[in-house]
């Protein structure tokens, strides 16, 4: 309590920003919780809520890893903002996840091209609005 | 007296001298002074008749000098010592305490000086014959006849002292190294050192086992088999570099190169220059002459022994590994005892740019070449990829032995001819299979022969650092482990060029993937682990440096 207090005074931005971790931390922890319940009813195996602390924990550190390696990627291509090659390039690793996401990512390219084109024509013509709710009706 | 004997014998300088001394004793020009009644003349005529001497040396023979000296001897003897250090009285004294001995005769017995000297002389010639090693028993330089005495016990007592002596006597002696009596110092230095002291010129051996503790508990018998394979893997790789230059004219290029060793920036590494054939049998010669420029860097340590190239790149990231995240003992403990280390860390070094430039140039000429099948592209790809795009020192280190490995296996293989055939045939229209992360399974059996012999090495090193005997298995897996690190290193660099939009691996590349490897992080930066842990020469290529002339290499 000491310390916090000296934190408090010296570093406040510190003090409020270790704040706010414990709470990301514990949001994490808990939607960790509730995802390993339902993996537990799945396989019918039970799990320890230490082991579950330590999902949750190394799901954390591990979100920290990649934002940090998301930053490097992005600003490695000389962007500022964080992309889906970015995202793409770090779960490269594993060739499911990779495969999953690139998928997820086509879909949603695909959606929102089809958007765009929506509102291009909605703005200039309306006649091809069946072709297009055909065509997203198909992707869907 | 012994000139009876000496007539008889083989005549040795000093019988001629005496021979002469005898007969022309009385031209002395210091006899001329003495006969004279003029002492004013004395001084003036015994630097007139040092000149004399000094003249008559030069132009006349030399027995004739020692002659003189050894007609003087017999003055000196009766008049004592001689203040003045006149050549003659520094002959003299040679010839007092040098033995009589003929270069035919290794042991003379005669002695023309008188007892005392006799006895010394016989003895030092006795000591000249002891050893028995020099072909020519030529007399001892000692030091003036005032120290001969003396220096005879204590050569017989203490061997330091004579050593010492003979030093001193050098010194003194050297102005009289024209003569036939004085030999060049080193021989008689030898001949004395020998004779008294048993010592050889040859630096001691220490035993390995002061240096390299590890291998002082392997049992011996593993360590010939290891030189046995070494040797083996260097006539290997003395083969295989002979052959890329049969292939193609243009490999001729960077194979010259290769062989000179003096030009730190010069150096295209032999083990890439066949890697790159493997993608391009036909290259483009501008892609390959990048290539080969830009494979300097891999410096003149970069040879292609490949069985000293692990070594030495080991050796040389001794510090560099013990940073990288490597698990592998025989990079993170490389030590620097092996010779050529640092050329190949100069190497690793430039790989940054090399890598870059070459990966660069490589991955053009890939996309160049196309790929032709996708094994085959994979393969080219792969070669290309672990002889050259590095990310981590670790891998760059690999890689080169890879490289130079891997040619000379390629060398051997069936793979390398169907290559090289079908390499300049397919179009480029599969340059996006390049870009891509190449799957490891359909290229894994080819990708492994090519570089198995340069992992074996790096096996061998694990071992070595293992302190502990392996098991041939353990070592397999071992170089599995590091083929599939370095396959993914290459590939993670790859990826990372490709996701810059840039079709050639850069500095900036393999920083990233040093980063994610934990190698470089907001404390430590590249710059810092370069001067680290390379050597100058590499360094300077990597890291700007202002040369002379107002320059900055590189050019940033």
């Amino acid at each position: 309590m000491e310390n916090d207090g000296k934190r408090s005074c010296l570093q406040p931005p510190h003090e409020v920003f270790w704040f706010l971790l414990q709470r990301l931390k514990a949001a994490v922890h808990y939607t960790v919780g509730c995802l390993c319940e339902e993996v537990a009813s799945d396989k019918e195996v039970q799990l320890s809520r230490q082991t579950i602390a330590a999902i949750s924990e190394v799901t954390f550190r591990q979100c920290e890893s990649f934002a940090k390696d998301l930053e490097m990627f992005a600003r490695h291509a000389k962007r500022s903002t964080i992309n889906t090659e970015d995202v793409k390039l770090l779960a490269r690793r594993s060739n499911s996840l990779l495969k999953y996401i690139t998928e997820k990512s086509e879909e949603f390219n695909v959606e929102r091209k089809t958007k765009k084109k929506k509102k291009l024509e909605d703005e200039n013509k309306d006649s091809l609005e069946p072709a297009e709710a055909g065509g997203v009706g198909s992707e869907n | 007296m012994a000139d009876g004997d000496i007539s008889d014998n083989e005549p040795t300088t000093r019988t001629l001298l005496r021979r002469v001394l005898d007969t022309e004793a009385p031209r002395t020009p210091r006899r001329r002074q003495s006969t004279r009644a003029g002492v004013q003349r004395t001084p003036l005529g015994t630097p007139f008749s040092m000149r004399l001497r000094s003249q008559t040396k030069t132009t006349a023979g030399r027995q004739p000098h020692r002659a003189r000296s050894i007609g003087r001897l017999a003055h000196i003897q009766t008049r004592g010592q001689l203040k003045e250090q006149t050549p003659r009285t520094l002959l003299e004294n040679i010839l007092l305490t040098a033995p009589e001995s003929s270069m035919v005769m290794p042991e003379s017995a005669v002695k023309p000086v008188p007892a005392p000297q006799v006895v010394q002389v016989v003895q030092f010639s006795r000591r000249e014959s002891s050893p028995g090693s020099l072909e020519l028993q030529l007399p001892e330089l000692n030091a003036p006849t005032t120290l001969a005495p003396g220096r005879l016990t204590s050569g017989r007592r203490k061997k330091r002292l004579r050593l010492s002596e003979f030093q001193q006597g050098m010194d003194q002696e050297l102005p009289l190294s024209q003569g036939p009596v004085t030999e060049p110092p080193g021989n008689t230095g030898a001949s004395s050192l020998s004779s008294s002291l048993n010592l050889t010129f040859a630096t001691p051996l220490l035993p390995q086992s002061v240096q390299r503790p590890g291998l002082a508990r392997r049992p011996p018998t593993r360590r010939a088999v290891d030189v046995g394979i070494f040797l083996q893997d260097l006539q290997d790789t003395s083969v295989a570099t002979a052959f890329p230059g049969d292939r193609t004219p243009v490999a001729t290029l960077p194979t010259d190169t290769v062989l000179e060793d003096t030009q730190p920036f010069s150096q295209p590494l032999i083990g890439r220059s066949p890697s790159v054939h493997h993608s391009l049998p036909y290259p483009s010669l501008s892609a390959e002459r990048t290539v080969s420029r830009r494979t300097r860097s891999s410096g003149p340590g970069l040879q292609n022994n490949s069985p000293g190239k692990p070594a030495q790149l080991l050796a040389g990231k001794a510090e560099e590994v013990d940073a990288l995240a490597m698990r592998f003992p025989n990079t993170s403990s490389g030590t620097s005892g092996v010779d050529g280390l640092e050329p190949l860390l100069g190497g690793v070094g430039e790989e940054v740019e090399e890598r870059m430039e070459e990966s660069m140039s490589l991955s053009e000429v890939k996309e160049a070449t196309g790929a032709q099948a996708s094994a085959r592209a994979e393969e080219p790809e792969a070669h290309t990829e672990v002889a050259e795009a590095e990310g981590s020192w670790g891998a760059i280190e690999e890689k080169e032995l890879e490289g130079s490995s891997g040619d000379k296996d390629t060398e051997g293989r069936t793979a390398r001819p169907e290559l090289a055939s079908s390499t300049p045939e397919f179009p480029r229209a599969r340059q996006l299979e390049f870009l891509e992360p190449a799957p490891p399974t359909s290229t894994a059996v080819l990708r492994q022969d090519p570089y198995k012999m340069g992992l074996s090495h790096y096996a061998k090193l694990f071992s070595f650092y293992a302190k502990m005997p392996m098991e041939k298995k353990a070592l397999e897996m071992v170089e599995k482990c590091l083929d599939k690190y370095f396959q993914r290193l290459c590939d993670d660099l790859d990826v990372f060029a490709a996701h810059a939009g840039r079709k050639t691996v850069r500095l900036e590349d393999l920083e990233l993937l040093m980063r994610r490897q934990g190698l470089v992080t907001d404390r430590v930066s590249l710059h810092v682990l370069v001067e680290q842990h390379l050597p100058l020469e590499y360094r300077q290529l990597l890291i700007p440096c202002a040369f002379s002339g107002n320059t900055v290499f590189p050019a940033q």
